[in-house]
């Protein structure tokens, strides 16, 4: 598969701090890549540098196959990239109209603007003053001039960063319908949902490295190894009825990790029709990503503990 | 021999970059008389107080100025005090507010190059400018009969002179000042006290202490040069290089600052 960017070996360091140390990835065409880490990992680094606004130290960088830090190339780049920063850059006083316009003016090959407008659900506000919009309102518009351009490639720095749960909703729907639409996403988030929802491949960023990366589903081998089966102790029942030996009983909890979650599953649902007894509140969990996520970034600041929702 | 062109189109690329320029124009007077703010700076400011001060001294006459009335000396000074305000005052407001909210970085991050963002702003502010020469001139010419210009061109060329320079110190201060909450208090000051000092609003007798002090900075001898293409003192050649000359010279120092200080985005926290 083509990629959309190749990453080899990116460093950038700041008067006093080594913001970005070693780090390569690739993002192929059409995926969603997340950059996951606490604030001050060097995610924001990291893309801008891929956007062409920063100039790396160190390293091979390959945007839609160009160099972002090539001057002469940058024009062809933005012309096919679009960026939706962390900050509402939007001039209040514009109408949604007349911001799409303005930007839409500066590309080869605009999306119709009409077009846009409903994308981003704002049909019935395209006429209204940025600063009437809500929150949610005002980051879907920040969104539609981000892909007004009709980019190929579209950088989400934290894009639902600020948004009550309602509009982060909307925004991933947008960001699904974008990426079903074939546009190349690389978004940087520090929320777990987030990035659990979204996106197809993601990358940990612990200090200036990668501390892990992988299809989101299995980061850190999360979908194989041990699993966690937990349940409540049935009335009149001891533990040591049990047909399975518990890891753990916390009051009436009884929990159990085990490498091989069916047959153990097998046994206690043999055993408990057999006896007609309940297993109230019976799971099976593995790890999450945020458990991943918590012990790869351990050690970091403790103020840029990640948010979890 | 190839020219670059457009992909879409045959046309060539500079023509194409011509009439981005005309587009990103419209939509920065666009945001100038939206926003209001800078409107209200420049273009209110001096409307109110060529019609206040015109209505409670006007008819007072000056003697340092060849005996002409006051409000025939506060046309060309509010004429001034609007290419000043446009270029120096809202234009930094503008910048860092630009700068702080992420506008800057944003529009860094299109296709729209450079020196076209940068040409829109000069063209904007210059259309500016111009509009609010033209309310002191009607004002002036129909509510206090002032004398109009001995030489158009002579205004316009300082009108043009002062734009560029002032515009130029504009984004220097601008690329300085930390964040937004400070912007409009430190350029006002810096704007009111050298307003002030230059005599925008008492003429100051020529060999005076202040007007001493006053030559070493640009904004009297802009109001000297707008003067002068009044034929104010009576007599003088509409034509003041040297006062222009200084004026151009502090344009060039502030964009050697410009040069190195200019910033697309807020510092890093």
């Amino acid at each position: 598969m083509a990629l959309a960017m190749r990453v080899d070996d990116l460093c950038k360091s700041y008067a006093s701090t080594r913001a970005v140390e070693g780090v390569s990835f690739d993002v192929e065409r059409g995926e969603i890549f997340a950059l996951l880490g606490p604030n001050g990992a060097g995610k924001t680094t990291t893309i801008e540098i891929l956007e062409g606004f920063l100039l790396r130290d160190r390293g091979t960088v390959e945007v839609l196959g160009v160099d972002p830090g090539d001057a002469t190339r940058l024009r062809w780049l933005r012309e096919r990239i679009g960026v939706v920063l962390q900050e509402l850059a939007v001039e209040s006083f514009f109408t949604v109209r007349q911001v799409l316009e303005r930007n839409a003016g500066f590309y080869p090959h605009p999306r119709p603007i009409d077009e846009v407008i409903e994308l981003v659900g704002l049909t019935d506000k395209s006429d209204a003053k940025v600063k009437k919009l809500s929150g949610g309102q005002q980051r879907r518009l920040d969104i539609g001039l981000g892909i007004v351009g009709n980019p190929e490639l579209l950088f989400l720095d934290e894009p639902t960063t600020g948004l009550d749960p309602a509009a982060r909703r909307t925004t991933w729907d947008l960001i699904r319908l974008l990426s079903a639409q074939g546009t190349t996403v690389l978004m940087s988030s520090h929320y777990m949902d987030e990035v659990e929802a979204l996106a197809h491949r993601v990358a940990v960023l612990s200090r200036g490295r990668i501390a892990a990366q992988g299809s989101t589903a299995s980061l850190g081998g999360r979908d194989q190894g041990e699993a966690t089966i937990r349940f409540a102790l049935p009335q009149g029942v001891a533990v040591a009825d049990l047909p399975v030996t518990p890891s753990r009983v916390d009051g009436e909890v009884v929990e159990l990790t085990t490498s091989d979650d069916l047959s153990v599953l097998h046994q206690l649902a043999h055993w408990a029709l057999e006896r007609d007894v309940t297993l109230h509140g019976l799971s099976v969990t593995r790890e999450t990503l945020e458990d991943i996520y918590l012990a790869l970034t351990r050690g970091d600041s403790a103020d840029s503990a990640p948010e979890a929702r | 021999m190839s020219t670059v062109t457009d992909e879409t189109t045959t046309r060539p690329r500079w023509l194409h970059d011509l009439r981005l320029v005309a587009h990103q124009v419209k939509y920065e007077q666009l945001a100038f008389w939206l926003n209001r703010v800078g409107a209200i700076f420049t273009v209110g400011f001096s409307v109110v107080f060529l019609v206040m001060l015109g209505a409670s001294a006007g008819n007072q006459h000056v003697a340092s100025l060849g005996n002409i009335r006051l409000v025939q000396y506060y046309v060309p000074g509010f004429i001034s005090y609007g290419v000043m305000s446009a270029g120096f005052n809202t234009l930094a407001i503008t910048l860092v507010v630009r700068r702080e909210t992420g506008l800057l970085k944003r529009l860094r991050l299109s296709p729209l190059p450079t020196w076209v963002l940068i040409a829109s702003i000069f063209i904007s502010t210059t259309i500016v400018a111009f509009v609010q020469v033209l309310l002191m001139l009607v004002i002036g010419r129909l509510g206090y009969h002032v004398a109009l210009p001995s030489s158009w061109i002579a205004v316009i060329v300082a009108v043009v002179v002062g734009i560029v320079s002032f515009a130029a110190m504009g984004v220097a201060i601008s690329s300085v000042i930390p964040n937004q909450e400070t912007a409009g208090p430190v350029t006002s000051i810096v704007f009111f006290v050298l307003l002030f000092l230059a005599g925008l609003w008492f003429p100051l007798p020529a060999g005076s202490g202040l007007a001493k002090f006053s030559d070493y900075l640009p904004v009297r001898h802009l109001m000297i040069a707008m003067d002068k293409s009044f034929q104010i003192p009576r007599g003088a050649s509409p034509w003041a290089w040297h006062d222009l000359l200084v004026v151009a010279l502090w344009g060039a120092g502030a964009t050697l600052v410009s040069l190195r200080r200019f910033r697309w985005a807020p510092r890093r926290s």
